[in-house]
This record gives C-alpha cells, sequence and structure tokens, in this order.
C-alpha cells in the first residue's frame, strides 16, 4: 500500500484522508504544526474505520519528517480567505509559511509527487515547482478539479439530472481568473449549448465562479472542506491508482497553449508519474483570448515572486 | 424495495450481483426451472458476509413471488440456437414475453418493467402492449450497454480512464445501431479532436459487433456482465431516482419523428421511469440511420400484429 501525506490537518486535509480511507486508496499520514491535531484526527477517522470497513493505516504527526517515503504529499496549509478578500493577498503570508515546507519535501519526500492546494494555488504551485527543483509532471495544483465539479453541479441542478452525467473543463487560473469554455460543458456527451439558453448558461459559470465564494459568506468563519477535500482525494487516486484520468490542473507549461515558464490550469491526464500527458486542444478565440488574460495575472503574481 | 428478474440465467444472475453489490434493493430472482432461481440465490447470499451486503435475495420458480415490486426486470427468452431461425427465436420469445407481462401486470401492476430480452425493441414493444402500463413505465435495455461498450473501446483506444468518458449510441440494438461519435467525449472533450476518423470508424464498427465478438470467443454462450451491469444501472436509477440521462430503448410518440415504437434515444431516467425523452437536433444522415432502424423494428410489429401474436 502506497503512502499519502497530507501536511496541514484542517478541515480540508481532514476531508481529503476521510475520502481517500472511504476508498481504501493509500495509508494516510496527517501532518500538522500544532501538537495533537493530526494525531487526533487520525484516531477519529482509525476508529470509524470498523464501521466502515476500511483498513488502511491512519497516522498524525506533528513531526514533518513523518512524510518519508511518501508517494503524493499534499500541501493544505497556509491562510484562508475571509469573507471580501481575493486569493491573491494571501501570497505573501502563505509563501512563508510553506517556504520550510518545500525543504522539508526535498529532504524527506524527494521523489514524491506534490499536490498543491495553498492558495493563490496557480501561482503558489509554480513557486513549489521551482522551489523544489522536482520535475515539471511532479508537482500540480488542485484548483481545476474543484471549479469543474461545481460547474458540473451547478448545471445539474439547472437541468434536475445527475450530476454524474455533467463534465466540463475549467483552464487559467482560479476564482475570478478561471476560465470556463461553454462548448466543453457537456451532459452525457450532449453539449449544454443544446439544452440550455445562453443566459442560462451564463448563470451557471458565474454561479459555478463563485462557489467557494458563496460558501464562504455562508459559513463566515470557515471555507469549503467537502468539495476541496473530494478533489484531492480524487487526484491523488489517479496518482496511486494510475488510472489516466483527465483532470484540470495547474500545470507547468512549456509551449503548451502559447504559453511558457508558468503554471496555468489546462486538462492533463494523470498517472502513477504524476502528468503522464498534457491535452492540447483547439479553443476558440474568445476562449483563447480568456486564458491569455488569466495567464497575465498568473505572470504579474510569479513576477513579484521574485524567482 | 424490491427488485424482481424474471428469467435467472447469466445475464439475470449478473444483474442481482451488481444489485445487491451496490445494495439498491432486495432482490427476487425468478426462473421456470425449478429450484435454478433458488440456488443461484442461495449462492449469492452465501457471499455476503464476505462482501458485506445485507439486502435479501431469494429465489422461485412461481412467479406470483414478484408481488408488488418496485421494479421488474425481464431477461428470460430463448437464446439463438444452431440451426433456429429468427423467426423460430422471434415467435418463441414474444410467447415467453407475453406470458411473463400478463403475470407482472397481475402481481406488480405499479412496477417499472425494464425488459432485456431480444429482439429488444420489438419484445418492449410486447410488453408494454401486453401489460396496458403507461408508456414510461416500459424501457428496454440496449443504448446504455452499446455505449458502455463504445465508451470502453475509446477509453482503450485513448489509454484513458473508462470513467472519463461519455458515449451516445441510439437506434435499435443490433447492426443497425447509431453510434454518435459527435456527443461521444473524454471529460467533455468531444473524441473527434483526440481520435482521427479512421479509428473512430474502426472502434463503432467494433461496437456495432461487440456482442457477437464476445460470443465468438465465448462459443457456448454470450456476454452477461456488460448487460447484468447495465440493467442494473437502469435499476438504480430508478430506485435511488438518479434522473440520470442515458440511452435506453423508449416508446416514442413523434419524438424523433418516430411514432408508436420503442427506439434508442437519450432518456432522463428516474422513479417514474422515462421522466423525459430528450431530442437532440440530428443530422440528416442521422435521422436516417435512426428511421432505417426503426423501420426494421415496425416490419417485424407489423408481422406479430398481423399474425395476431399479441
Amino acid at each position: 500500500m502506497e503512502k499519502v501525506s497530507i501536511i496541514g490537518s484542517g478541515n480540508v486535509g481532514v476531508a481529503a484522508a476521510f475520502y481517500l480511507a472511504e476508498k481504501g486508496v493509500a495509508n494516510i499520514m496527517l501532518i500538522d504544526i500544532i501538537e495533537g491535531k493530526a494525531e487526533g484526527s487520525a484516531l477519529d477517522l482509525s476508529e470509524a474505520s470498523p464501521l466502515r470497513g476500511y483498513d488502511i493505516k491512519i497516522r498524525g504527526s506533528s513531526h514533518i519528517e513523518s512524510i518519508k517515503d511518501s508517494k503524493v504529499v499534499v500541501i493544505t496549509v497556509g491562510k484562508v480567505r475571509k469573507p471580501n478578500t481575493l486569493r491573491l493577498e494571501l501570497l505573501e503570508d502563505n509563501v512563508k509559511i510553506i517556504d520550510p515546507i518545500i525543504e522539508d519535501i526535498k529532504n524527506y519526500a524527494p521523489n514524491s509527487i506534490v499536490v498543491v492546494l495553498t492558495e493563490p494555488v496557480t501561482s503558489l504551485t509554480y513557486y513549489t515547482l521551482k522551489k523544489t527543483g522536482f520535475d515539471r509532471t511532479k508537482v500540480i495544483g488542485v484548483a481545476g478539479k474543484l471549479d469543474v465539479t461545481r460547474v458540473c453541479e451547478c448545471t445539474a441542478q439547472e437541468l434536475g439530472v445527475s450530476p454524474v452525467e455533467v463534465s466540463a473543463l475549467v483552464l487559467g487560473g482560479h476564482h475570478k481568473f478561471m476560465v470556463i469554455p461553454p462548448e466543453f460543458i457537456r451532459v452525457c456527451g450532449i453539449p449544454i449549448t443544446e439544452l440550455l439558453p445562453k443566459g442560462k448558461i451564463d448563470k451557471i459559470i458565474s454561479e459555478a465562479r463563485e462557489a467557494g465564494t458563496t460558501i464562504l459568506s455562508l459559513l463566515k468563519k470557515q471555507t469549503s472542506m467537502y468539495s476541496p477535500g473530494a478533489a484531492i482525494a480524487e487526484t491523488i487516486t489517479a496518482i496511486i491508482n494510475d488510472t489516466r484520468a483527465i483532470f484540470c490542473l495547474p500545470t507547468y507549461l512549456d509551449g503548451e497553449y502559447g504559453f511558457k515558464n508558468i503554471c496555468l490550469g489546462v486538462p492533463v491526464q494523470l498517472g502513477k508519474n504524476g502528468v503522464e500527458k498534457i491535452i492540447e486542444l483547439e479553443l476558440s478565440l474568445p476562449i483563447r483570448e480568456e486564458l491569455q488574460a488569466s495567464a497575465d495575472v498568473i505572470n504579474k503574481t510569479i513576477e513579484s515572486l521574485g524567482i | 424495495m424490491k427488485v424482481s428478474i424474471i428469467g435467472s440465467g447469466n445475464v439475470g444472475v449478473a444483474t442481482a450481483l451488481f444489485l445487491v453489490e451496490k445494495r439498491v434493493s432486495n432482490v427476487v430472482l425468478i426462473d421456470i426451472v425449478e429450484g435454478w432461481a433458488e440456488g443461484k440465490s442461495l449462492d449469492i447470499v452465501q457471499a455476503s458476509p464476505i462482501r458485506r451486503y445485507d439486502v435479501s435475495v431469494s429465489g422461485y420458480s412461481d412467479i406470483s413471488m414478484i408481488k408488488d415490486s418496485n421494479v421488474v426486470v425481464v431477461t428470460a427468452g430463448k437464446p439463438r440456437l444452431p440451426g433456429m431461425s429468427r423467426e423460430d427465436l422471434l415467435r418463441d420469445n414474444v410467447k415467453i414475453m407475453k406470458s411473463v407481462s400478463e403475470s407482472i401486470a397481475e402481481y406488480a401492476p405499479n412496477a417499472v418493467l425494464i425488459t432485456v430480452t431480444n429482439p429488444l425493441d420489438i419484445l418492449a414493444y410486447v410488453a408494454l402492449k401486453v401489460t396496458g402500463f403507461a408508456l414510461k413505465r416500459v424501457i428496454g435495455m440496449a443504448g446504455i450497454l452499446d455505449s458502455s461498450r463504445f465508451r470502453y473501446f475509446i477509453a482503450d483506444e485513448l489509454g484513458v480512464s473508462p470513467g472519463n468518458v461519455t458515449a451516445l449510441v441510439l437506434g435499435g440494438h443490433g447492426d443497425l445501431m447509431v453510434p454518435l461519435p459527435r456527443y461521444s467525449t473524454v471529460h467533455g472533450i468531444p473524441v473527434s479532436e483526440l481520435l482521427p476518423r479512421a479509428t473512430i470508424d474502426k472502434l463503432i464498427e467494433r461496437t456495432r459487433k461487440a456482442g457477437g465478438e464476445i460470443v465468438s470467443y465465448l462459443k457456448t454462450g454470450s456476454a452477461y456482465w456488460s448487460p447484468g451491469s447495465s440493467a442494473a444501472e437502469m435499476v438504480e436509477c430508478i430506485i435511488r431516482n438518479r434522473n440520470r440521462i442515458i440511452p435506453c430503448s423508449a416508446y416514442l410518440r413523434g419524438e424523433y419523428g418516430i411514432d408508436g415504437l420503442f427506439a434508442g434515444v437519450p432518456i432522463v431516467i428516474g422513479r417514474n421511469g422515462v421522466e423525459k425523452i430528450i431530442e437532440l437536433s440530428l443530422t440528416t444522415e442521422e435521422k436516417q440511420a435512426l428511421h432505417l432502424s426503426a423501420d426494421k423494428v415496425r416490419e417485424v410489429i407489423e408481422k406479430i400484429e398481423s399474425e395476431n401474436m399479441i
């Protein structure tokens, strides 16, 4: 059984561990800087195992060296947004928080695949890649998978059909900077443009764009945890089980889609080596322009990182 | 909830197994051969401590045991044996479907009925006429299986996860099925962007003959895992009111320009059976293919009716 380490045992980290346990994907090491926090959650999850019938090992530790020999390391630590703030505003604080963690990953899990969730996720995926010096196939972000699932859910709600039937692609950045091409939203393969008028589709896209913010404004003191946790678990499952499933994820581009030296959300195939393949699609002109605008914002952020 | 499966051959038993593995409902297996359904159901329940399902599975040769089922699946029918003409097979299976449908109307008058027996689109019609059920409560299992096969072949060709692939195969279940590659996607990406036309054509051809390909390997049997999983998926959509869009054989009244026949089209399948028929804008060529397939079904139906087989 492979080992997955989740650094940061907040709500999202624990939700990811829960989904991984339910599916029996891998042994899990939860890490948190606060002593006892990861250990407590690990025990809680383990004690549900007789009821839920999983038998993977779930452990917790406040010592980061416990990530040793992990196949996948997830970084969920960092400050989260408060209502009415942008993810980009977290950049400076969160760089400081993940800097030492990146060093630890290099030291203790040099062969791992790193999954970044810390906001602003697209820029910090780039930062992590550069700082670890890992191969570009080994460092990915989680944004797109989560945004896709929100588009699917909003679409299913609008149509009154099952969400498992809906697929979508989300490109570029996260939140305000995500690019959602309507022609790739499909229900059982049927383009949504055949099922709904343009006004309804626009509504779905704007709802999906604001989905995280909507939850934050309802919960006030907490951000969403289940959908990000599920997105992490799905991402890890694809890697561990070498499923080669397609995900939209921030990944490093070297000429694909005409971009270089940037991390940007694009469809990729995930497998045991991380990013097995970047899928290049023909995009319409307006979507290409939107993607460029999204890339411009991310490039600016990356420049401010000074690496 | 109670689901009855009439006909406990390989397809019926595989359907039961998929249902209990997902704990969809209690299952009753029926078979005309005394002891057969009883034996199969005992075999399945004796795996339950290992597989951890706790729905009940029971088997009977007495068809009245389907009483008050929420869903009834009919897999009963004769397979085509060497030396037997399609004509003979049709006659036998119409007779079987007629008698089974009479029992369903008597003992499970509120059930949603899923027919699996071939010739699919014709026997679904027989079941609808004999039971007198509302149109939305009789559905034929075909498109979901053909689509599943097409999806698998696409996934296999691309080396991607089969769960990522969607496909729509319309029309009749057989050589005249109508695969719609422009609605086939990998994670929403049209398959035409990922594979050259010639490869897609090759996969379509393989899909058309997929059932036969398996028969040619097995020699004395035919596919049952993929048909069983297809039927079980439909049952689950009904029992759990999932409202999924699945290509199934549904009775059309003018949709797609077809009237008074069963044909494979995308439907929303939920608690009441066919919740909605989704009409796609087909190209002239696709429409022609669909109509050609419907015309063949109509010919047989007319024959059945003119000879008073039902």
